[in-house]
């Protein structure tokens, strides 16, 4: 601390040449030293309690992984959480779309061919109950382990078919073992081959193996001189990552119509207009042929930290406070995609969904017919467009893959 | 000033204490951690790839720190998810960054797995977006008449590149590439990560 002489007010006195400030002992007032005992005091009480915050904060993510990770205990668990999105939770299936489970001649063959239905899932045309359907169901053999697909199986055999039998997982792991690597059972046609006594099953058609022409080839995985290749971003296989989308399994009038928004400019995205710029008409109908056709594993997993069970209360159900459809009610049971129109949403990308609820809700994205999802996208909360995005992410790729798929994603290292 | 003695001694004592908390013991903390599965160290490429990046001071526009949802909307960016202490332990210097005049680039490669896309781009990002502020690194490439066997062609689109003949990639184009692409820390977080879950909910009453 220094002195001065004093100063009378009005008057300045200068100090003199041989003036030198000096210091002396001037203890810090008490009042002070009591405010700064006070604030380490309390800031160390802070520290303390938030303390406490954190380890409920470690506790809330751990809690909401575990959510995401573990499967629902107990067959009827198993069947809403797996099966009811598109067999719905009363087994009646959905209109011409999806079979009906409830007496369907399938169940009542017992748990043993419902469980390699399940391992295998199923392509092309099948008669149950007199109806004939031509969809895709999923495979689950990568979703649920043996335990869980002998609970399943034994539960939908006893309350849809009406019997008794019980599998045990050790029969599973033994299914699972004969029918690994053989890919989608081919219809009804197929499956005559385990259950007896089947009503004649539609035939399978013959695929027409035309082959991949070689330039949509070269498009796909080498590019040609103004455009990158598709493969190089969107994967070896069309799965996607991060928000760059999953095209395997979008229907064909889709990415059709997507790639010739893009290249007129009435959808907005840097990368695919300079690509889409690149393509003509012939191109864009045999790449759209090809993704369409494309049958691979799902490789999305939830990642936006949204609530799974909110997420899925949206997909279903909608939120009609917030004037929210339902999802699948135009995008089809499990978000399988219903035409050319609506696609398909089930194990596409979670950045990729978010990105653009959020795109839509902010004027971006504008190319979706009558401004469906505009609305939509505008209506949902931050919060909600994440857990939406994550719960779609968490379902099975429909239609089923090919074995050819499965094992050069498990190959992983594409060369590309 | 003539208590020397406990000035130094004070002053020394501070230093000591925050070398102690701010070195040494977060120090020993990350050291009980194991390389996360999932993790690669760097080929050669890459690391040299690593050096270009250091040297071309990409680190002043683009941070490697995706952030928690709570914080910013990086997972929705397909930035990837919330890194760990663990994500960085290849990376001398790190590049963490302070700037994001550009994206976080700690998840590029997988959003962006793209080689020609980003020798396109490193070239002349205004060839893909007209309204980008990143400069244009053409000194890592060269023209030529025309590719041979080994060479890399870019991709670009009319009036971007030359007159006539091709843009061809250097090494040195090359190797910044391979860094980028090899930018991947999706991979999940280890069990026994340090990792910030930030404070609870309030509402959730805690
Ligand atoms: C993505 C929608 C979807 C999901 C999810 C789904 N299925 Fe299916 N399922 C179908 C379709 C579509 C068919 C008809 C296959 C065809 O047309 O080729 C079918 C056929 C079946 C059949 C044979 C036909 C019948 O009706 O008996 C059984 C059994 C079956 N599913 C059981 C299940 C079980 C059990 C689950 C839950 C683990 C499940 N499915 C989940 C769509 C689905
Ligand atoms: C530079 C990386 C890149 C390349 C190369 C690329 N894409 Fe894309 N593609 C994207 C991104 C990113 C999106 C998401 C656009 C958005 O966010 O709106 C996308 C979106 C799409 C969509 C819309 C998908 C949907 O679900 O609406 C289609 C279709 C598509 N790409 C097809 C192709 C085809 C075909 C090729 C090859 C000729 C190709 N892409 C090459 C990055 C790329
Ligand atoms: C009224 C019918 C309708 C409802 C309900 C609906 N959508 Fe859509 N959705 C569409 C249509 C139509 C498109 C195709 C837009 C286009 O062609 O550009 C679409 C496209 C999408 C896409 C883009 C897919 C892609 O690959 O780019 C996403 C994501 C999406 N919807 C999510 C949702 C979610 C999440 C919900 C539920 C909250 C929902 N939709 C409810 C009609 C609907
Ligand atoms: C002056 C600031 C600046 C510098 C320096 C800079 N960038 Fe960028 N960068 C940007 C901006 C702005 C964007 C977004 C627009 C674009 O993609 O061109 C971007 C985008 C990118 C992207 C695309 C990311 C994405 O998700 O779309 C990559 C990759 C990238 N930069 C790499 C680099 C590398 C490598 C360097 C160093 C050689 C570098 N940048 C230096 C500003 C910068």
């Amino acid at each position: 601390m220094t002195r001065i002489n004093k100063q009378k007010p009005g008057k300045i006195v200068k100090p003199g040449e041989d003036f030198e400030p000096w210091e002396s002992h001037n203890p810090v007032p008490l009042p002070v030293i009591w405010i700064a005992v006070a604030l380490g005091i309390w800031g160390t009480a802070l520290l303390l309690q938030e303390q406490d915050s954190k380890v409920v904060a470690q506790a809330e993510r751990e809690a909401g992984e575990a959510a995401a990770h573990d499967a629902a205990e107990g067959g009827a668990a198993l069947f809403l959480a797996n099966c009811s999105t598109c067999h719905q939770p009363n087994g009646a299936g959905v209109r011409l779309a999806v079979p009906p489970l409830q007496d369907s001649e399938f169940a009542k063959a017992g748990p043993g061919v419902v469980a390699q239905i399940l391992l295998r899932g199923i392509d092309g045309p099948i008669r149950v109950k007199g109806f004939t359907y031509d969809g895709h169901m999923p495979s689950f053999a990568e979703a649920l382990d043996d335990a869980e697909v002998a609970q399943l199986a034994s539960y939908v055999g006893a309350r849809f078919g009406g019997g008794e039998t019980v599998l045990a997982p050790a029969e599973v792991a033994q299914l699972r073992m004969t029918h690994s690597g053989s890919g989608s059972w081919q219809g009804g046609a197929e499956l005559a081959s385990l259950v007896a006594d089947l009503p004649p099953q539609p035939p399978m058609p013959a695929t027409a193996e035309a082959g991949l022409d070689p330039a949509i080839s070269d498009l796909i995985f080498a590019g040609k001189g103004d455009v990158w290749s598709c493969a190089s971003c969107h994967g070896g296989l069309g799965q996607g990552a991060e928000n760059t989308p999953r095209l395997a399994g979008l229907s064909q009038g889709y990415i059709t119509k997507q790639l010739h928004d893009f290249r007129q400019g009435e959808r907005h995205n840097e990368h695919m207009s300079f690509v889409a710029k690149g393509l003509d008409d012939a191109e864009i109908d045999g790449l759209a042929a090809y993704y369409a056709g494309l049958r691979v594993d799902s490789t999305a997993q939830p990642a936006l930290g949204g609530d799974l069970a909110r997420g899925e209360q949206i997909a279903l159900q909608g939120d009609w406070g917030l004037g929210v459809p339902a999802c699948f009610s135009c995008h089809g049971p499990s978000g399988f995609g219903v035409g050319a129109e609506f696609p398909a949403l089930a194990a596409q990308q979670p950045a990729y969904v978010a990105s653009q609820l959020a795109a839509w809700a902010g004027g971006h994205r504008n190319n979706s017919p009558l401004g469906l999802m505009d609305r939509i996208s505008e209506a949902l909360p931050e919060a909600d467009r994440r857990a939406v995005s994550d719960y779609l992410a968490s379902l099975p790729a429909v239609p089923a893959p090919e074995p050819q798929a499965m094992a050069r994603i498990e190959g992983g290292e594409d060369e590309l | 000033m003539n208590r020397y003695l406990p000035l130094v001694l004070i002053a020394l004592g501070i230093l000591a204490f925050a070398t102690l908390m701010l070195v040494i013991a977060p120090g020993v903390q990350i050291a009980q951690h194991a390389v996360p599965k999932g993790l690669n160290p760097y080929s050669e490429q890459e690391s040299r790839g690593r050096e270009q990046y250091v040297s071309l001071g990409c680190v002043y526009c683009h941070s490697q720190q995706p952030r928690s949802p709570d914080q910013a909307p990086d997972v929705e960016r397909g930035w990837g998810r919330p890194s760990v202490a663990g994500d960085y332990v290849f990376d001398q210097p790190h590049q963490l960054g302070t700037m994001r005049t550009g994206p976080d680039l700690l998840n590029v490669g997988v959003r962006l797995p793209s080689e020609s896309w980003h020798l396109t781009h490193l070239y002349q990002p205004r060839a893909i977006f007209g309204w980008s502020i990143m400069p244009a690194y053409p000194y890592l490439f060269e023209e030529k008449a025309e590719a041979g066997p080994e060479d890399t062609v870019v991709v670009l689109p009319k009036g971007f590149g030359p007159e006539s003949g091709v843009v061809v990639a250097r090494q040195a184009a090359l190797d910044l590439t391979a860094y980028l692409l090899a930018l991947d820390r999706t991979y999940p977080v280890p069990e026994d990560a340090l990792r910030d879950d930030g404070y609870a909910d309030r509402e959730s009453g805690s």
